[in-house]
């Protein structure tokens, strides 16, 4: 039996205990936050009591990700696994650099996935996210769904590939840590550009038009970043585009949606519930790829949404 | 002490090693018709069209082996596979002489020299000092960095150095280093056509080195090299590794690593746990640093002509030329400081700093058991080559770190940067080629190249100030035009074509091809220019 920890009590850190629990791991939730009655889950707000499970899955927020891995580390050796479920991208600590990050000094913008963070603030090399449109509702309800987990160590995808092994629950591996990173984070923005071009009555060909340009102009930036460019057309990344078009839940979907009624920023928020990265991250990645001078059409349109625009201009520029 | 390193007790143990690898080999082959035929496979076609009689008598052995496989049965192959391995495990095994080795340390420029004259050889061994003055070395080779770190560690575990490497000189100079800065003499693997040089086998052979064919591609030898790698840094052999595998082409640092070999460190590690005698391996990272470089010519226009597809091995160029040797090195100890050697701070296999105890620290700073990284989820130590293979990997990033920080600009990096970057301003495009094309087209007044030199090494002194960069101590002191007068002293005489050239109305930018192959030093600074940078096109095969 595979001993799993899961760092972060909102719900996409209940669900994935929830999802490990039901899977016959044996789970520990580390959080000091209230939350849902977890029967068969040890709960605790130590890290050191975390710490005993040698496979651990942080799902804190990407604002808070350094912070907490900082404190994490303390308890950690280079025997632990760690994996993340945060769909966001971080920035570069001030002054530090470590290696793995952009390939040269630039004065670009001072993006680094979450991966790199883990590498920065604990001893453990064994890093990996999870990804794909596997949403927290799903995991709870036991419905079917796909998750991908992307790790360089083929150790941390087997483990992860036991620890939530169950029959209504598809978990594809890769090895592009960074790409399926990228992917996750970019595809949550194109979200909020599905949500909102639905609402103001994209036809089903537009909103596919939409969805390839999309992928496409990910891809690019993906590339940029270091990733390979062909994890943007997989399950992590045009897989999880495809799933944000049907599930109308989806937060990011709902923010879109939000917006394009003409609901100011923080209204539109409220009403998704979850915490969305997107919403910081659509500028920063539109800064980026204008400085690596990639395609950003689309990322140009996402920010203008963002800012709340003029629905029927955006639209438009969207489908030039 | 120095009688207590390692490397003293190598030919007592020579037998032993040989044969634990090909035991290693052996054992680990699990397949052996598939080894055989891809061994025989890519030696048939190695050998195909070769008019050597050598050559032709083993491609027929090859072919009569792959047509005979088949046939064979398991017990035979096994035979042939040992036979095999073996002449490799020999081939492979150095040898290490202690009378040579005191000897050749004793003074390098006169281990050149020997090269250069092997006739010489007889009196040099009687007395070394007699053609150079010791004193009159320190000041051309400067050493500095964390060698006090390095030193410490190798007295409590294995030490992998791991330098840059832009030429053939690297070897001979970093060995000299090595002695100069009190640290262990170390064997590494030399490539086998070095060997072709009588002189130069001579000192290889009985310095430790080990021979490396790197015209065999097969598996099986491969992993002969590799087995045998790893027995010597078990048994606690320093080594040396160039982790960019071949010289850079573009004159630029390393950024990419494979390290190779060097990959073996870690697994020597884990079977020292595994063996209950546990054993710590320390990179340490180095950058070897010349005014001039002897292989300049030919390696930019390897890279150039050839962008990204480099020809593997070349045979033919400025270190196989004696007289281009013998200026190379009279240019050299010309100028003082001519070669600077920077040792970085030591990491374990898995990129961790460590301090002079031999603890590893994170990025953090917070001690951490380098055997924690050899265990799997169940908490058992265990080899497994995946995991190594993406630790070593790892490595390679912070191993590419180390080298951007302590590449140590010289006047001849500094000044070409400032020239190139005038070509290109000059051109008006980001076209490599066309820039590249402008030879003779630019003339710059000593003032403006002094000036545009100033705005360089300023650059290059703040990124120092946050320890991203390093100037040698001379740049530091010199006014531009110093600089400038350095480097056309440096370059004039040694290179054949004037690469700067003073004329009545200034200085003409002449050779263009080195100007770019010496200002690539510091386009990992983004202080040179950076062709390969991403959003810039990469070089092409030149149209012209």
């Amino acid at each position: 039996m595979t001993a799993i920890g899961v760092l972060g009590g909102g719900p996409w850190g209940v669900s994935l205990a929830r999802a490990a629990r039901h899977a016959g791991s044996e789970v520990t939730l580390c959080t000091r936050r209230d939350h849902p009655a977890l029967p068969g889950v040890r709960v605790t707000p130590s890290m050191r009591v975390l710490a005993e499970a040698r496979l651990l899955v942080v799902a804190v927020p990407s604002s808070s990700v350094r912070a907490v891995a900082r404190e994490l580390g303390d308890f950690l050796d280079g025997g632990h696994v760690l994996v993340h479920g945060i769909r966001g991208l971080s920035s570069a600590a001030g002054g530090g650099t470590v290696a793995g990050a952009a390939p040269t000094p630039t004065s670009a913008d001072d993006i680094v996935t979450i991966s790199q963070v883990l590498r920065e603030e604990t001893p453990v090399r064994r890093i990996g996210a999870l990804g794909g449109p596997v949403q927290a509702s799903e995991l709870n309800d036991g419905r079917p769904s796909a998750m991908v987990v992307g790790s360089e160590f083929p150790e941390v995808v087997a483990a992860v590939k036991r620890a939530f092994a169950a029959e209504w629950l598809k978990i594809e591996g890769t090895s592009d840590l960074r790409g399926l990173e990228w992917a996750s984070a970019l595809v949550g923005c194109l979200s909020i550009g599905v949500g909102f071009a639905a609402h103001i009555g994209a036809t089903p060909g537009l909103l596919a038009a939409l969805a390839s340009r999309g992928v496409d102009e990910a891809a690019g930036i993906a590339r940029a970043a270091g990733a390979d460019p062909q994890t943007l057309y997989g399950l992590g990344g045009y897989g999880d585009l495809l799933a944000s078009i049907v599930l109308a839940e989806r937060p990011e979907v709902v923010l879109g949606r939000a917006l394009a009624r003409g609901a100011p920023l923080e209204a539109a928020q409220a009403e998704a519930a979850l915490r969305i990265e997107a919403v910081t991250l659509v500028p920063r990645i539109l800064r980026f790829a204008e400085l690596r001078r990639t395609e950003h059409a689309i990322f140009t349109a996402l920010a203008e949404i963002l800012n709340g625009s003029q629905a029927e201009a955006t639209l438009r520029r969207l489908f030039d | 002490m120095a009688d207590e390193y390692p490397i003293f007790r190598f030919n007592a143990e020579r037998e032993a090693i040989v044969e634990e690898t090909v035991r290693r080999v052996l054992a680990s082959t699990r397949d052996t018709l598939f080894a055989l035929n891809d061994a025989a496979y890519h030696e048939a076609r190695r050998l195909d069209g070769s008019r050597k009689p050598k050559d032709l008598a083993e491609l027929e052995e090859w072919r009569r082996l792959a047509r005979r496989l088949g046939r064979m049965s398991e017990l035979e192959r096994r035979d042939k596979l040992r036979e095999i391995v073996e002449g490799y495990g020999w081939d492979v095994a150095g040898n290490f002489d202690p009378r040579v080795y005191r000897f050749s340390t004793s003074l390098v420029p006169s281990l050149v020299t020997g090269l250069l004259a092997p006739r010489k050889l007889a009196t040099l061994v009687r007395d070394p000092r007699k053609l150079f003055g010791f004193d009159a070395l320190a000041e051309k080779f400067l050493i500095d960095g964390e060698v006090d770190l390095a030193r410490k560690l190798a007295a409590r575990g294995t030490v992998v150095f791991v330098p840059t490497h832009s030429s053939n000189m690297d070897s001979i100079v970093f060995g000299h280093a090595l002695d100069r800065a009190d640290l262990p003499p170390a064997t590494y693997g030399a490539g086998k056509n070095l060997f072709t040089n009588p002189v130069l086998a001579f000192f290889m052979r009985n310095l430790g080195a080990y021979r490396v064919d790197r015209r065999l591609r097969h598996k099986l030898y491969k992993d002969v090299l590799k087995a045998y790698s790893c027995v010597l840094i078990e048994r606690g052999y320093h080594s040396l590794f160039f982790p960019g595998g071949t010289r850079s082409r573009s004159g630029g640092i390393e950024r990419h690593l494979k390290l190779g070999l060097a990959g073996t460190g870690i697994e020597a590690y884990a079977r020292t746990l595994l063996a209950g005698h546990e054993r710590r391996v320390y990179f340490v990272p180095a950058t070897i640093n010349y005014l001039i470089t002897l292989e300049a010519e030919t390696l930019i226009r390897d890279y150039l002509s050839e962008a990204g597809k480099a020809r593997y091995i070349i045979e033919d160029d400025e270190s196989s030329r004696p007289g281009r040797m013998a200026r190379f090195v009279s240019k050299l100890l010309g100028h003082s400081g001519a070669v600077h050697i920077r040792f970085g701070a030591a990491l374990d296999p898995y990129g961790n700093g460590v301090d002079e105890h031999g603890v590893s620290h994170d990025h953090r700073g917070r001690p951490v058991d380098p055997a924690s990284y050899l265990r799997d989820l169940d908490g058992e130590v265990a080899l497994n080559p995946a995991r190594e293979m993406q630790y070593t990997r790892q490595l390679g990033e912070e191993l590419a770190v180390a080298y951007r920080r302590n590449a140590v600009a010289m006047a001849t990096h500094i000044v070409a940067a400032a020239a190139f970057g005038a070509l290109r301003r000059a051109a008006g495009t980001d076209d490599l080629f066309a820039v590249l094309r402008m030879r003779d087209q630019v003339t710059l007044s000593r003032d403006e190249l002094a000036r545009e030199v100033l705005g360089v090494k300023d650059r290059l002194l703040e990124l120092e100030k946050r320890g991203e960069a390093a100037v040698s101590s001379e740049a530091r002191r010199m006014s531009g035009g110093d600089l400038v007068e350095q480097a056309i002293q440096a370059f004039r005489g040694y290179h054949t074509s004037p690469v700067i050239q003073p004329r009545e109305d200034g200085l003409a930018l002449s050779d263009t091809n080195l100007l770019f192959y010496y200002q690539n030093r510091l386009a990992v600074h983004g202080v040179g220019w950076d062709p390969t940078a991403q959003g810039e096109p990469r070089p092409r095969t030149a149209a012209a």
